[in-house]
């Protein structure tokens, strides 16, 4: 208590905020010892690690550490966009990031809207089971039995194609298919997932609204558009800006495993280019440099979205 | 307020549970440690860490590692990394410190490390030779050719200069009535005859002639474009050292592998193919040729017989390029070398520990062991050769991965050579001696550019990938030229100056 007196005579209005939050924690302690663990996970293995892009400013060599390698200020990010891979990069980036966001977004809403009203309820149940599980497959088995159904060299839908006289088409190694290929995989796999959220979403609309809507002679589209898809607004938008925070988490193993020689220029992106550039030819500050500017871009867009959404009246992370 | 005392001893444990998880993340460290304690213990068993390159997909049955530790009279600690991620592996432990006492490098990958080299991060073994008489016997002239600044930093894993070669399916050739393939153009016949006049007889266009990977050295490439007379990685044009890419050979070889591929003569999605794919289309009668490390043709046939018991496989080295001469391209004489980074070995002392265990590689005993295994058992001795035994499997399993233990090559370690009871791969045994009239050497292995080291394998993906596009028609000429213009804005012509300036 003396203390408390004491600091508060220095200065006027800050310790008394202070010692409002001590006396908070104090009485909170159990719900602040429920949140410690994730927040000592958060301390240690998101923030101590920043510690290291320190490296994206020297010519960083391992054996001489952190603190013996030498400075060299914005070197690495001056190559980085005076570079011609830049824009291919930023560019490929942007370009699957808009096709996650514009195609594969909302077909989950759209498959979660369907099951709602199916009548059955064991048919439904059925079609979710089986819908969720192409998302316990890693990619490495996604891209192969893709591989294995679209090479030119037996692949089933070649022969397909080919029986019915049609040219066979060089899916791998075209660039012009990587993107849908990319897209499709990517719909395959998550789309049953993704409608686990929306589906919890839906079940707990009033049915009450429902009925009244019947009594005054909505059909089932009228219902959807007024009444379930308004309730689950703010799920869709929060799950989009979660989406746009991951705007540069675009599946590095999935790319990876899908790029070749000849689609690297569709392909490459920021995730893949600091992996050769990082971990396959060791120019570790410039993959550094690379990884720090995705993380940016990547918190401009989560603000934006999240000033974008306030600014239309929903609630936003934070 | 018995909610609350059940919580409290909730959240404790899970507080444990993060502190015991945390502190397992660190359970190679702990062993590590317990490791020095038996070493304070009873002095006289050196511990001895490697990391190594693993070839197979499992990791190798430590019979092996048992045997040598008790002959040696050490304690290994092998850390077998899978050979696709051996690059990352290298660099990531690089940058945390983390090397073992003995690092395996190919020899492309030293190249990386190069800079390190010189900073003394590694040590220099030249003068320890003297002590160890068999570390002394390593042939000179490959020596020098992994020396850096002339000084000796590594051992060397002797190869013969080059396994390179077809493997090609003899029982279609012959019902075809085709000799093995004298010349490029006999090859392309070959190739042709083998997709299009019906080999295995069941009336259906079902095979193909050649089968290649997404691999432009280890796969076809390298191999039929030093059949053209392509310098091996570097040629001299005009008094000038030059990339192999800038000669006129090297487009060659690209459009023979591009008619090949337009004509359906080879697998369509190659640069895509994995080495598996590869080899599976060569063993189940799709493929009829395979250009490659021709010792290979063993395990191959080995697998096919049990799908088709009739197939025979024949090896072949001598393809006559246009000029009517036949070449092959070379290795330095080794593919990997072991280096002893400073981070782990502190002192002179562990230093000589370590490099006694590799001077025992190059005794008969130790290297025939990591080589063949044990005799008897995996294989016997007949008029001084090994012959291996026919468990394929158990070899693979508890032998082969230990190869990459061996240092030398049989004239300086002593090793038997092998005797194979399967006829094509005895007869490569001598048609690897034969290509040894016809290398190529790569120019440059003793010369030095600092921008290879820095910025080499960067640029090589510019021309990978365009040699790539242009076999697949996705670029013409004038655009594998453009990209080879690329490859010279940005450093190129910097590596170019650099190693004409070293010579």
């Amino acid at each position: 208590m003396s203390s408390e007196v004491a600091t508060r005579e220095v200065v006027k209005s800050k310790p008394k905020q202070e010692s409002k939050l001590l006396k908070q924690i104090a009485k909170n302690k159990l719900l602040y010892l429920m949140i410690a663990p994730g927040l000592i996970y958060l301390f240690i293995y998101k923030y101590v690690p920043m510690y290291g892009l320190i490296i994206s400013f020297q010519d960083y060599k391992p054996y001489l550490g952190i603190s013996g390698s030498e400075w060299v200020g914005f070197e690495h990010f001056r190559r980085l966009f005076s570079s011609p891979d830049f824009w291919m990069i930023l560019k490929n980036t942007l370009i699957l990031f808009g096709l996650q966001l514009f195609i594969f977004f909302p077909i989950p809403i759209v498959i979660a809207l369907m099951l709602n009203e199916v009548r059955r309820n064991y048919y439904k149940r059925a079609i979710q089971t089986l819908i969720y599980l192409p998302h316990f497959m890693s990619w490495v088995v996604v891209v192969s039995i893709s591989y294995v159904l679209l090479t030119l060299d037996g692949g089933i839908i070649n022969g397909v194609l080919e029986f019915f006289g049609f040219q066979p088409i060089n899916f791998l190694l075209d660039s012009t298919w990587f993107r849908p290929m990319y897209i499709l995989q990517i719909i395959w796999r998550e789309a049953g997932w993704g409608t686990i959220i929306f589906l919890a979403a839906i079940a707990s609309v009033d049915p009450q609204l429902y009925e009244a809507a019947k009594m005054d002679g909505a059909n089932r589209f009228r219902q959807i558009w007024h009444i379930t898809l308004p309730a689950i607004k703010s799920v869709i938008v929060i799950l989009l800006i979660l989406k746009i925070g991951d705007v540069l988490e675009l599946g590095f193993e999935h790319v990876y495993l899908l790029m070749n020689s000849t689609n690297r220029h569709v392909a490459e992106i920021f995730d893949t280019y600091v992996y050769v550039a990082g971990l396959r030819q060791g120019q570790f500050s410039y993959a550094t440099a690379v990884g720090f500017f995705k993380g940016f871009v990547g918190l401009a867009l989560v603000v934006f979205a999240n000033w974008l959404a306030k600014k239309n009246g929903e609630e936003g992370v934070y | 307020m018995k909610l609350k005392k059940m919580l409290v001893v909730l959240f404790s444990m899970v507080l444990m549970l993060v502190v015991v998880a945390c502190s397992n993340d660190e359970g190679g460290s702990t062993d590590k440690k317990d490791g020095a304690t038996d070493k304070a213990e009873e002095k006289a068993k050196p511990k001895i860490s490697i990391m190594t390159k693993l070839h197979t997909a499992e990791v190798p049955d430590d019979k092996l590692k048992k045997l040598l530790e008790e002959k040696a009279n050490v304690e290994l600690d092998i850390e077998w990394v899978p050979d696709n991620n051996y690059s990352d592996k290298l660099n990531t432990a690089f940058a945390t410190g983390t090397f073992p006492q003995a690092v395996t490098m190919g020899a492309d990958q030293v190249i990386q490390f190069k800079e390190a080299i010189r900073d003394g991060q590694f040590w220099e073994i030249g003068p320890y030779f003297d002590e160890f008489k068999n570390l002394a016997k390593l042939n000179e002239t490959v020596v020098k050719n992994t020396m850096v600044d002339g000084k000796v930093y590594s051992l060397y894993q002797g190869r013969p200069f080059s396994r390179q070669g077809l493997i090609y399916r003899k029982d279609w050739a012959d019902k075809l009535g085709l000799e093995a393939p004298k010349t490029v153009d006999e090859f392309y016949e070959m190739a042709r005859a083998f997709s299009e006049d019906d080999p295995d007889g069941n009336g259906k266009n079902d095979t193909i002639g050649l089968t290649d990977r997404s691999d432009l050295v280890f796969g076809v490439f390298k191999t039929i474009a030093s059949w053209h007379g392509t310098p091996n990685n570097w040629g001299e044009k005009d008094g000038e050292l030059l990339p192999e890419f800038m000669f006129p050979e090297y487009k060659e070889s690209m459009n023979f592998v591009k008619k090949l591929r337009d004509n359906k003569f080879m697998n369509q999605d190659f640069p895509v193919t994995s080495k598996e794919d590869q080899q599976a289309m060569f063993k189940n009668g799709t493929a009829g040729m395979y250009v490659g490390a021709m010792v290979d043709v063993l395990g191959m046939y080995n697998d096919a017989m049990e799908l088709n018991p009739d197939l025979e496989y024949d090896v072949h080295n001598y393809v006559a390029g246009p000029s009517g001469e036949f070449t092959v391209w070379s290795n330095p004489g080794y593919n990997n070398e072991i280096v002893f980074p400073k981070s782990a070995i502190k002192t002179e002392e562990e230093l000589k520990d370590v490099l006694a265990f590799f001077d025992l590689m190059m005794t008969p005993e130790f290297s025939n062991l990591v080589q063949w295994g044990v005799e008897g058992e995996h294989y016997t001795v007949e008029n001084g050769f090994a012959v291996v035994g026919d468990d394929q499997d158990t070899i693979e399993r508890e032998v082969f991965a230990y190869n990459m233990l061996g240092i030398g090559e049989p004239a300086t370690n002593g090793r038997y050579e092998s005797q194979h009871n399967y006829e094509p791969r005895q007869k490569v045994e001598e048609l690897i001696l034969e290509n040894d009239k016809h290398l190529i050497h790569d120019p440059t292995i003793t010369l030095d550019s600092d921008t290879y080291v820095k910025d080499g394998a960067r640029l090589q993906e510019i021309i990978n990938d365009a040699t790539y596009n242009y076999m697949l028609g996705e670029i013409d000429e004038a655009g594998f030229d453009a990209e080879v213009e690329k490859w010279k804005a940005q450093g190129g012509s910097k590596i170019i100056e650099e190693f004409n300036a070293s010579r």
